[in-house]
């Protein structure tokens, strides 16, 4: 059976194929490092794509990368070693910012590069959904978060009031 | 009340317990989380292929 950190190296080798350009773990996978866990069901990589031109996002790089190493694409997933990775273009605005403030941690004796606290609240506040409100109170909770650069980021994306009304209202801040 | 407080109180310890646990536990809790809820979600309605529980080690 693999593990997880056998997801980690192949995301590592398609950046060295060049695949993909400089990546960050997203999502709820992405939150386990800071905070408790929380329920996640894919893994969302956030990546540059040197395949997207403009609005267009030519798919076919990769899914020829994932079938030649025997990862199947299933709709908008590859599975890897069993586990549905899901691949967001960041090649520019919040996506981009976040992978170039990403963290590098350890998993296992390997560095992932992990999207921060803040950039994590910001990118689940604009995607909105329940779960994703949950990992926003687990990240806090966890005191992972610095709400210094959480509001100038709130502020940078429109989000100001939002954040405001729902969570310093309740004293979070 | 004061009962109510130390069940909050300890609530919160425990919460930031499981937050400080080394991230390969948290990895195995959420495979288990993975589990569970797949046993359950199945009786009800047909699981979306990406909801099946991770094949994988932590």
């Amino acid at each position: 059976m693999a593990s997880l950190r056998q997801v980690f190296e192949a995301l590592d080798q398609m950046r060295e194929d060049g695949v993909i350009g400089d990546f960050a773990l997203g999502g709820g996978m992405a939150a386990l490092f800071y905070a408790e866990t929380t329920r996640t069901y894919d893994l969302d990589v956030f990546a540059y794509l040197p395949s997207q031109r403009g609005a267009l996002l030519d798919l076919h790089p990769i899914y020829e990368w994932a079938e030649a190493h025997g990862f199947a694409p299933h709709a908008e997933h590859l599975l890897i070693h069993g586990v549905p990775v899901q691949l967001l273009a960041a090649n520019g605005g919040l996506a981009a910012e976040a992978v170039a403030e990403a963290r590098t941690l350890d998993y296992e004796g390997h560095g992932v590069r992990v999207v921060a606290p803040e950039f994590l609240i910001t990118l689940y506040l604009i995607a909105g959904g329940g779960r994703r409100v949950e990992r926003v109170e687990a990240l806090i909770a966890a005191g992972a978060v610095n709400i210094r650069r959480l509001r100038a980021l709130m502020g940078k994306y429109a989000l100001a009031s939002m954040w405001q009304t729902r969570w310093e209202a309740d004293d979070h801040a | 009340m004061p009962d109510d407080v130390d069940a909050y109180e300890a609530k919160r310890r425990w919460h930031e317990e499981q937050a400080r646990l080394p991230i390969k536990e948290k990895v195995r809790i959420l495979l288990e989380l993975q589990r569970q809820d797949y046993e359950l979600l199945k009786r009800h309605r047909t699981l979306e292929w990406w909801e099946l529980p991770w094949d994988i080690e932590p």
